[in-house]
């Protein structure tokens, strides 16, 4: 059920309309139909009510009951006179129509005509006995001039029986149809109908958009979310929409200016770390026994590129710098090109151009630290890249021992490193895999670690090309 | 330069500025310190300098700021001395006209390296070598080469990343085009960080370079080869 609601709040807005107009319109319907159906009992009643007023004067003017036309006299007026019997015609299976009876009465009352009952029944068919005596028929075509009368059709709805027994205690009988007076009625109302819905259409789709139009913009605004660029929606809308975009412009605000406290608060633990570094590494120069030196010096850089990843890791999300569209082999073989420089062996085999959307000084950085992990643990880097649909795929792949299955979701934790390391090596800030996973998630991508069947580990990073 | 190199250090870090004063005066320069861009106008108004060693971040005026009169007075190189390592932070103190920057915490002998190498650039009347004219965009071959986001950006619109050595290479070829350059030239315009630098550095660079930008790195048209010269930028290069 649910699925065929339409999702928008225009939509549900028309469709709720429209359905409510429905019924409104099914009840009028009803109810006029009723009516109409009355009104055209009431008519036949009345033609009824006439014919036997006119027998019945006719009668008491002469005393007796004339004698019938002859066969070959008008067919109209052979057919048309009451039928006069010692029973009502009515039958007891017949549906009486009381009110009409009532009516009757009172009508032939107010003529004068002296009636001892009046019986009144509506049949769907003609009853044999009464063929003769049938008025309101195949006169429609004659009666095209008074309003709501045209086109009268041929239809003819049933009839009312109705037998009056007069003062001998005879009952004279004539049957009356029951006319279709506007069978049009039922599409009138349907067009009536559409023409009601498509004047309520423009209004109603005016409110649906000065509605959902700032909600939309709201939408958009959450969804853009982002520290860096916080222009304020546009508040519009009815007011409690302005109090909501109001309400959340105010909150992006503060977002914002919290995030741009924690940068300076960044900044300053930056400059308040590095500056003392940088003067004990000063300081070191001066040691005289080399292994010394250099010790102390490899434990500043240390620290230095801990600080420094710490420093990444909290910075992230901030925006720095657009995503531009960025050459990712010619990015890979510069970082692959550092390693190389510095001993390491790692292989990138360039196959053409492939290009996404990246900022390259992160994307970088992510690569730098698998493939730094890679040639750690495990000795040798592979890199290769590999293009599946809208995703892009560099695998580093390493010669090492690779990681206990159990572990590999661990190892994306802060300050995480494989127990199995056999190097003695510092390993570096712990920083690295989760780093580079919180900057390729940051493209909309993800990094994933798996154990090769032919050994080694692979380290994949998945980047979305559009 | 007669004798001694006179260098002014600005730091307001006291527990930086000693140290370092004490390790360059050891290493043969003659050292004035400032704690603040006030003290070091004073200070420049009395003596010569040679090279000037600045912090950015410093209370009152920064560094920048104050890298920025620097340059409006005299041609005195400049080294930024910065704890903020973003690439932008580098972007903006290049762009101010300084000569080099180190970032904290940095090399002692790393640090002297890079003094020399500015002083024999600026001797050289190498001065504005590596140093940008504000923001210059070189167009060569199809390619763009934007100097304030030292990016290479192809026909297409797509960026190149390029190493750093690759990067100072091809400025340095880019801002003297048609002009054969040999090795030693070249390393002498370009080498900054990489101290170890020698000859076979310059070809590799090259080669990289060549593999990023040439359609057929094999038969090069944009960087060439002269033999037993050096290398040489061919094509035309607009300069913006």
């Amino acid at each position: 059920m649910k699925r065929f609601l339409p999702n928008s709040l225009i939509g549900q807005l028309l469709a709720l309309v429209a359905f409510t107009l429905l019924i409104a319109q099914t009840i009028n319907v009803v109810l006029l139909y009723r009516g109409a159906q009355n009104q055209k009992i009431a008519e036949a009643a009345v033609s009824a009510v006439g014919r036997i007023t006119g027998e019945v004067e006719r009668i008491n003017d002469r005393g007796f009951r004339e004698r019938r036309f002859p066969p070959d006299g008008n067919p109209r007026m052979r057919k048309s006179r009451p039928n006069i019997s010692a029973q009502s015609m009515i039958e007891t299976g017949q549906v009486r129509l009381p009110t009409v009876e009532g009516r009757a009465a009172v009508a032939f009352e107010n003529m004068g005509v002296d009636l001892r009952a009046v019986e009144v029944a509506r049949v769907d068919f003609l009853p044999t006995t009464m063929v003769n005596s049938v008025i309101g028929l195949g006169r429609g075509r004659e009666r095209v001039h008074a309003v709501g009368y045209r086109d009268l059709s041929d239809k003819v709805d049933g009839y009312i029986i109705m037998s009056a027994q007069i003062s001998d205690g005879q009952w004279l009988s004539i049957a009356s149809a029951i006319r279709d007076r506007n069978p049009l009625f039922v599409r009138t109302l349907i067009f009536q109908t559409l023409v009601i819905y498509l004047i309520l259409l423009i209004p109603l789709i005016w409110l649906g958009r000065y509605i959902s139009r700032p909600l939309k913009a709201l939408t958009k605004g959450a969804r853009n979310f982002s520290p860096g660029n916080n222009d304020p929606i546009e508040e519009s809308g009815p007011p409690d929409t302005r109090q909501l975009i109001a309400a959340f412009n105010d909150m992006n605000s503060r977002v914002g200016a919290m995030l741009d406290q924690k940068d300076v608060m960044l900044g300053a633990i930056g400059h308040d770390l590095r500056t003392p570094l940088a003067a004990l590494r000063v300081r070191v120069e001066s040691v005289e026994d080399d292994i010394e030196r250099e010790r102390m010096i490899a434990g500043i850089d240390d620290m230095d590129r801990t600080l420094d990843d710490i420093l990444s890791l909290a910075r992230l999300g901030r925006s720095q710098g657009m995503a531009e569209q960025t050459d990712i082999s010619a990015l890979i073989e510069t970082v692959a090109d550092e390693y190389t420089d510095m001993g390491e062996e790692v292989s990138f085999t360039r196959s053409g151009r492939i290009t996404a959307n990246i900022r390259a000084t992160l994307i970088r950085r992510a690569l730098r630290n698998l493939i730094g992990n890679a040639v750690k643990y495990g000795k040798q880097a592979a890199v290769s890249v590999d293009k599946d649909g809208d995703k892009l795929f560099i695998h580093i792949d390493d010669q090492g021992p690779g990681i206990p299955a159990d572990t590999i979701a661990a190892m994306f934790e802060p300050f995480a490193r494989a127990e199995i390391s056999r190097n003695r090596e510092t390993g570096g800030s712990g920083l690295g895999l989760t780093l580079a996973r919180a900057i390729v998630r940051d493209h909309g991508g993800d990094v994933v670690l798996k154990n090769r069947a032919e050994g080694g580990l692979r380290a994949s990073i998945i980047l979305n090309l559009v | 330069m007669s004798g001694q190199t006179h260098i002014l250090l600005v730091d307001d870090e006291a527990t930086l500025r000693e140290p370092l004063a004490e390790y360059l005066v050891k290493q043969g320069f003659r050292v004035q310190q400032a704690s603040d861009a006030s003290q070091a106008r004073s200070v420049m108004n009395a003596f010569n300098f040679d090279i000037i060693l600045l912090d950015i971040m410093m209370p009152g005026e920064d560094g920048l700021s104050f890298c920025r009169h620097v340059r409006e007075k005299t041609e005195t190189p400049v080294i930024f001395i910065s704890a903020k390592g973003e690439e932008l932070d580098r972007i903006v103190g290049l762009e101010l006209g300084a000569d080099d920057y180190v970032t904290k915490p940095f090399s002692p002998r790393e640090l002297v390296a890079r003094i020399k190498v500015v002083l024999r650039r600026a001797q050289n009347g190498n001065g504005n070598g590596i140093r940008p004219g504000s923001g210059s965009i070189y167009q060569f071959s199809g390619w763009t080469l934007k100097t304030d986001q030292r990016s290479l950006i192809d026909q297409e619109g797509v960026a190149v990343p390029l190493s750093s050595g690759e990067y100072q290479m091809l400025l340095a070829l880019l801002s003297r085009a048609g002009q054969v350059l040999n090795r030693d030239q070249l390393l002498d315009i370009t080498q900054g960080r990489e101290a170890h630098a020698f000859d076979r550095a310059v070809d590799n660079q090259i080669s990289r370079l060549r593999r990023k930008i040439e359609v057929d790195a094999k038969n090069p048209e944009i960087i060439k080869t002269v033999w037993g010269g050096g290398y040489v930028l061919a094509g035309a290069v607009k300069t913006l």
